[in-house]
């Protein structure tokens, strides 16, 4: 039995006349590695906050690990986890007070929260910046916090928007070693959005977004299939009719 | 509850760590009373044989909850764009909660503040309230701290970043204070400025200057209180602070 993890219907976003998310119907399965792919401004943002229920939709429906986004808010984020493009982090508390702040926030009894942030942070190599402000750590340290703030209250459902976005290639490749460890080990489904095609190749399906629109989707094989393409690079540009990096505003 | 004392907490450790803020928040009441209060003292001297120090201090008591409580309050503009406050909003509590646990810690750290500086200014005027007078100031001071904490969050969550501060200051903490009876009586206003008293949280709080009996004075605050969160709790999880900005940069 597979129940769908996200299920998305005609899911839309205005922004008075900008639209941001035109209609996107949406499936992703339990314990599935989705990836959205698409150049800023997609709506990749913008398709994670309203299931997040940080937006309200302007049409559409979605469901969240089974609970309406509009109707039962509260159900859906108690079962995600979003780490966002920017650092949530207080940089003027430590890592261990962020942490702390975040239990609490999760209404995580003490009991239960100390051994998951021991654990956390010997896995995501924090240890010994436990008691250190946040404003002292690299940026990869503090992606690696924000991601263990992300899943400390063990949620079904974890949203990754542009998790390596401004990280070093050597704090990229420690990120994704450390979230391929999490989903072997507790079967997390994982929502990414990314603009980096290669980022997108270990996904189990892909959905390309482009100007608000659904513009494929897929397995990485089957998208490049679709349309002859050898590298996911290619596929995009296929599948879109230009590149990447063309209506990329910065 | 979990969430409101996280965030009550978090609030705690921040103030600590700030030495500038602990300083100026122990020393504002001080230059007030040495400069301000020199000055209206010699302006009142002989008027009606009350050492105008002695009619300042607990006024200066409600100026330390105001400045505290809104400040506290106010910091929910740098949480938003330090990113925080999403951390907040992604969490599985109200937006009510949210908006409560910010009043309130803005609460008790505004009577916290005001209870140190109490300890060491009613002994400088040669106060000495009895235990009764003490319980009904405590109780001043905590519902002044709720009211303006929850009109602190509704004024963050408002306005757009921490360049407006400077606005609320002219406009909103300076009238607030001058028109609370704390630095002298509002009964001899004329009647437009009168009339505006009344709608001045911290006038309640200071007691002399509505001139309502206490109870009264307290059920104001406590509405006070009620409505700012009533506002303040939708007005934080409006969209426009989460992505709209963030969305229009991009395009």
């Amino acid at each position: 039995m597979t129940a769908a993890a996200i299920d998305a219907r005609g899911l839309g976003k205005d922004f008075g006349a900008v639209r941001a998310l035109d209609r996107l119907d949406l499936e992703i399965r339990d314990g599935e590695f989705f990836g959205l792919l698409g150049p800023n401004g997609a709506g990749k943002t913008t398709a994670v906050h309203l299931l997040a229920t940080l937006l309200a939709p302007s049409r559409g429906t979605a469901r969240v690990a089974g609970h309406d986004v509009v109707r039962e808010g509260l159900a859906v984020r108690r079962s995600i986890g979003l780490v966002f493009q920017d650092t949530t982090l207080d940089r003027d508390l430590t890592v261990g007070e962020n942490l702390r702040f975040a239990a609490r926030l999760w209404s995580l009894p003490d009991r239960v929260a100390r051994p998951r942030i021991d654990t956390l942070l010997r896995q995501f190599e924090l240890r010994e910046r436990r008691d250190d402000p946040v404003r002292t750590l690299s940026g990869g340290m503090r992606r690696a916090a924000d991601i263990a703030r992300g899943i400390l209250h063990e949620p079904r459902i974890l949203f990754l928007d542009e998790p390596t976005a401004g990280l070093d290639p050597r704090a990229r490749r420690s990120l994704w070693e450390q979230i391929r460890a999490l989903r072997a080990a507790s079967g997390l489904t994982v929502l990414l959005t990314t603009h980096y095609v290669e980022e997108a190749e270990p996904c189990d399906r892909v959905a390309v977004l482009d100007r608000g629109r659904l513009a494929a989707l897929g397995t990485p094989p089957e998208l490049k299939q679709a349309v002859g393409a050898t590298s996911l690079e290619e596929a995009f540009l296929a599948h879109t009719g230009h590149h990447l990096a063309e209506t990329d505003g910065g | 509850m979990g969430a409101v004392y996280g965030i009550v907490a978090r609030e705690f450790v921040r103030f600590l760590r700030q030495r500038g803020r602990v300083l100026a928040s122990i020393g504002r009441p001080f230059v007030w009373l040495v400069f301000a209060g020199g000055g209206f003292a010699a302006v009142f001297a002989g008027r009606n044989e009350i050492d105008y120090r002695v009619y300042m201090a607990p006024g200066l008591l409600g100026m330390v909850v105001m400045f505290g409580s809104l400040l506290a309050a106010l910091s929910t503009v740098t949480d938003r764009e330090a990113g925080v406050l999403r951390m907040v909003l992604v969490a599985p509590i109200r937006r009510s909660t949210v908006a409560f646990g910010k009043a309130l810690g803005a609460t008790l750290l505004g009577t916290a503040q005001a209870i140190v500086v109490a300890a060491i200014l009613l002994p400088c005027v040669q106060l000495r309230p009895t235990l009764a007078g003490m319980l009904l100031g405590l109780v001043a001071l905590v519902l002044s701290g709720l009211a303006l904490g929850a009109l602190g969050v509704v004024l963050a969550a408002s306005i757009r970043s921490i360049e407006n501060f400077a606005g609320v200051m002219n406009f909103v903490v300076f009238p607030m204070l001058f028109l609370s009876g704390a630095l002298y009586p509002v009964r001899h206003l004329g009647p437009v400025l009168r009339t505006v008293a009344y709608v001045n949280p911290l006038a309640y709080g200071a007691g002399y200057g509505g001139e309502l009996p206490a109870p009264l004075d307290c059920a104001a605050l406590v509405l006070f209180a009620i409505v700012g969160l009533a506002v303040a709790a939708p007005l934080l999880g409006r969209e426009g602070g989460v992505t709209r900005a963030a969305f229009r940069d991009r395009r």
